[in-house]
């Protein structure tokens, strides 16, 4: 981040300069017809793009041109147009990306306004759902607080990641480094279907089999509990850690764990202080995305949890069990309308926000890693 | 290993306590799974052994582990065999058990019904005595007396029936009971679990050695426990499932195989009720996600491996990757109810379900992909060019037939992920609870060209449409009721019907992996 001299504006004109250079050599080898046809197949994308965002019915149109467009394309300049459409594709990752945030936060502004407070004669919309308890879409006052799902998700995800941290680092530590390769052939595919069974099945054995079960071996009034949401959740994470701890045990290198195997150090001696310490950032960006995970789960906890929007007393009350963000969403939208769906799409902001910044901090926690394994500090 | 320098003077001295801690390693791990067993409730702890409780023997056998491990520490200590302790268990061994005698003291105390300040006092003071008792005295004794304390408290609770059958402890405020159906076990496995530990690092003669063991001893366990509990989920949807899902099963007869289960709708008039239009939804929800986002993620990844320069964009891009991968399925679902929903008719729709889909699948593809076009090796590409082949050529007919195997794979497993999600097509593609046979979408002969714009519309992609995991997320939500014979086998013949559908992509993209790798080492 150099940019931020007194030569920064010549700093930023400079690559500008070169593109547009670049640009205008690239116009003039090409062939005009070939030209063309690109221009007016990516042109016609985004107009189809354009009116598909418009809810235009006459969308087709520009579709049909680009698909024809790039099909003749395809025959007659094959190399430039696959270049503009491998392109084009690219960029779908982060407009969807734009899209949901937009869509989200647009759909969430009725219910940020409604819960406006004020803080030292200033409006702030949306401190409502965040300075008081209430939610109740019905009967007056109407409030809509999102410090009880938060306080379920803060509660499911704590004891998640109880369960997946310590037990995913260890059998990533096993697979990575313990396991003969026989063994290893066998437990990593067995890792993976775990993460393959869908969230719906464990939710489903949740309501049908663990809630009768702790609400009878606990005497709880009804079943829903945070403990065993919590519980099946942090299974459910538990791939998510593995895989990716695992990816970084791996990549630590050989040689340095094989200097400290030469000095007569045992294996678990290496592992902990050499292999772990090496891994460490790589390994809580796994922790931190399986929190992520856990954090996002929607299913087992919308069928195993109670649907109550409350702040059980005490706070620690693991043996109760009303909602999450994700299981007030999925248990409530389509039955809503107004602020109160909005109030659902503000419960979305949150989760969305918080996850990403848990992406974003694993993915500069393990670039940081990658480029010190890599010899560069 | 040091244990190549050992001399076998030394070792016959030590076999005999080696086979002791063997043994007691053994027992642990015997008593370990005893307790599992009874909080799962497959052995009850009342149930007589040899005229004696269940819950006694286990407090028996725990008072032995206990004794036992505390005695391998003071052979230890007095010199009476030859092993390696080190000054210390160390500070993580110490911390650790502060925090279980800690609980101990304090759950003691609160059992004995003392206040609040009081409990947490006796916690405070046996979690300092532990942490003291770890920390300053030498390895053998700091990591075998606080554990054994532990399995000698426990055994002594339950020898006596302090702790056993018709033990209640009411927590007022948690509007819980703890049982001694659930503390017996928790207690046991408990126990168990520290004097296998601790028997695993005096079989290693504690030092390294005996770390080495006592870690691996429970790495073990924890995996072995990790994968008995994938073996134990998968097998009880299987055994709970099959009546439901044969139900009315036959070979022979007019058709050469009737399986009503998967051919019916769920109505009045049919023997058996099916999940038919479920099935094909969710069959047409996965081409439909596949083929949106199969070409735009390998696209996206020939683009980024082959033709951008690294930079600021491909940054940028790998940025909302990784942020799309992590984002959550019901995030997907209201940003497909938000945008999707209004652009298709304004109400649930397949469509609308298969982009959601696909917009969830987009990054799983891209990245793999990605890594499949990365790990072709550049002698490939360079090969190509050295002979003149031009770049798109040679990405075309070198780079891609060579990633195809990673890609597939990749596009497998992100489908086998994307078949069972619920959160999405919850809020974009709906569709009834039981729907009958007729309620099934048929998309190809559903087109219809007309001459006024949208031009091509097709009535059964705008829809609500049923899909197994909607299905058996609605039937969870009506109560496990409907117009149907036997509400619940349907539901779990239906969870296995899932469950088989994800397995097998998942079992077929894990094959595939084998067998390219196979292919590629020979």
């Amino acid at each position: 981040m150099s940019s931020h001299t007194g030569l920064g504006i010549q700093d930023w004109r400079k690559p500008v300069e070169q593109r547009l250079q670049r640009t205008r050599e690239f116009v003039t080898e090409t062939e005009p017809a070939a030209l063309a046809i690109v221009v007016l197949s990516m042109g016609s994308l985004l107009t189809a793009f354009a009116g598909f965002l418009l809810a235009s019915s006459w969308t087709a149109i520009p579709f049909a041109t680009f698909l024809v467009s790039t099909g003749y394309g395809w025959v007659r300049h094959q190399a430039l147009i696959a270049r503009a459409v491998t392109f084009a594709m690219t960029t779908v990752t982060i407009v969807t990306l734009g899209l949901i945030v937009v869509f989200i936060f647009v759909e969430s502004i009725p219910a940020f306004q409604y819960e406006s407070a004020t803080v030292f004669g200033v409006s702030v919309p949306g401190l409502g759902m965040f300075i008081q308890t209430r939610w109740d879409a019905v009967t007056d006052p109407v409030r809509y607080s999102l410090l009880p799902m938060i306080h379920g998700t803060v509660m499911v995800t704590a004891i998640a990641t109880l369960v997946a941290a310590p037990l995913g680092v260890a059998a990533a530590l096993f697979i990575a480094e313990i396991a003969p390769p026989t063994v290893r052939e066998l437990v990593k595919p067995g890792i993976e279907i775990l993460a393959g069974i869908p969230s719906i099945v464990y939710g489903f054995i949740g309501f049908t089999i663990i809630n009768p079960w702790a609400s009878d071996e606990f005497a709880l009034n009804g079943g829903s509990t945070y403990l065993f949401v919590g519980l099946v959740v942090g299974l459910m994470a538990l791939p998510t850690v593995v895989s990716v701890a695992e990816d970084a045990l791996t990549s630590v290198p050989d040689s340095m764990k094989d200097g400290s195997l030469a000095l007569g150090a045992t294996d678990w001696q290496s592992m902990i202080s050499i292999t772990l310490p090496a891994a460490f950032s790589g390994i809580s960006a796994a922790v931190l995305l399986g929190v992520g995970r856990a954090i996002g789960e929607t299913m087992a906890a919308t069928v195993m949890l109670a649907g109550t929007q409350a702040i059980p007393d005490p706070l620690t009350n693991v043996f109760y069990g009303y909602e999450t963000l994700t299981s007030l969403i999925a248990a409530n939208y389509g039955n809503t309308s107004g602020v109160h769906e909005s109030a659902l799409f503000a419960a979305g902001v949150v989760l969305f926000v918080t996850v990403l910044c848990l992406s974003i901090a694993s993915q500069y926690i393990e670039a940081r890693m990658r480029r010190r394994l890599g010899g560069a500090e | 290993m040091s244990r190549a320098t050992e001399t076998a003077l030394v070792r016959e001295g030590r076999s005999s306590y080696e086979g002791a801690a063997a043994t007691a390693i053994g027992l642990s791990g015997v008593v370990f799974a005893v307790g599992l067993g009874t909080l799962v409730d497959i052995l009850d702890i009342t149930a007589p052994i040899a005229g004696i409780r269940l819950s006694t023997v286990l407090g028996v056998a725990l008072l032995s582990l206990g004794v036992g491990v505390i005695g391998f520490g003071l052979a230890s200590r007095l010199d009476y065999v030859d092993t390696k302790p080190q000054p210390s268990a160390g500070i993580a061994a110490a911390v650790a058990f502060a925090v279980v005698w800690f609980a101990i003291g304090a759950l003691v105390a609160g059992a004995a019904g003392l206040g609040s300040i009081s409990w947490m006092a006796v916690g405070l003071v046996t979690g300092t005595i532990a942490f003291a008792a770890t920390a300053f005295s030498r390895e053998d004794i700091g990591s075998t007396l606080p554990t054994g304390s532990v399995a000698v408290l426990g055994g002594l609770a339950l020898a006596t029936g302090v702790i056993g059958p018709g033990w209640e402890w009411v927590l007022v405020s948690y509007n819980a009971t703890l049982f001694g159906d659930t503390a017996v076990p928790v207690v046991v496995m408990f126990a168990s679990l520290l004097t296998g530990w601790a028997a695993a690092k005096a079989y290693g003669g504690f030092g390294a050695r005996g770390r080495n063991v006592g870690a691996y001893v429970l790495i073990y366990l924890i995996v072995l426990s990790i994968l008995s509990v994938l073996v134990g989920l998968v097998a009880f949807v299987v055994v709970k499932g099959l009546p439901g899902l044969f139900h009315g099963f036959s070979i022979g007869g007019e058709q050469v195989i009737s399986w009503p289960f998967l051919t019916n709708g769920a109505s009045l008039l049919a023997d058996v009720a099916g999940v038919f239009p479920a099935l094909v939804g969710t069959i047409w929800l996965v081409i439909g996600a596949v083929l949106f986002a199969v070409p735009t993620g390998v696209g996206a990844a020939v683009f980024l491996s082959e033709y951008a320069e690294q930079g600021r964009f491909t940054q940028v891009v790998e940025v909302a990757t990784n942020g799309l991968w992590s984002t959550p399925s019901i995030v997907f679902g209201l940003f497909g109810a938000a945008f999707l929903i209004p652009r298709f008719g304004n109400n649930k729709s397949l469509i609308a379900g298969m982009l959601t889909l696909g917009f969830m699948l987009l990054p799983l593809v891209l990245i793999t992909s990605r890594e499949a076009i990365l790990a072709v090796p550049d002698e490939y590409r360079d090969a190509s060019a050295a002979l003149g082949v031009s770049k798109w050529k040679t990405i075309r007919s070198v780079v891609l037939p060579a990633a195809i195997p990673g890609i597939t794979t990749g596009v497998i497993l992100g489908v086998g992920r994307i078949a069972g999600e619920t959160a999405p097509i919850l809020l974009t593609t709906g569709g009834g609870v039981l729907p009958g046979k007729s309620a099934a979408p048929s998309v190809l002969g559903g087109f219809q060209v007309s001459a006024s714009p949208p031009f091509v519309t097709n009535p059964s992609l705008l829809e609500a449409t049923s899909a197994l995991p909607y299905q058996l997320y609605a039937l969870i939500t009506a109560g496990l009721s409907g117009n149907i014979e036997a509400p619940e086998q349907f539901a779990w013949g239906l969870a296995l019907t899932l469950l088989l559908v994800v397995l097998v992509f998942y079992a077929i993209g894990i094959a595939t992996r084998y067998y390219f790798r196979k292919k590629l080492h020979q």
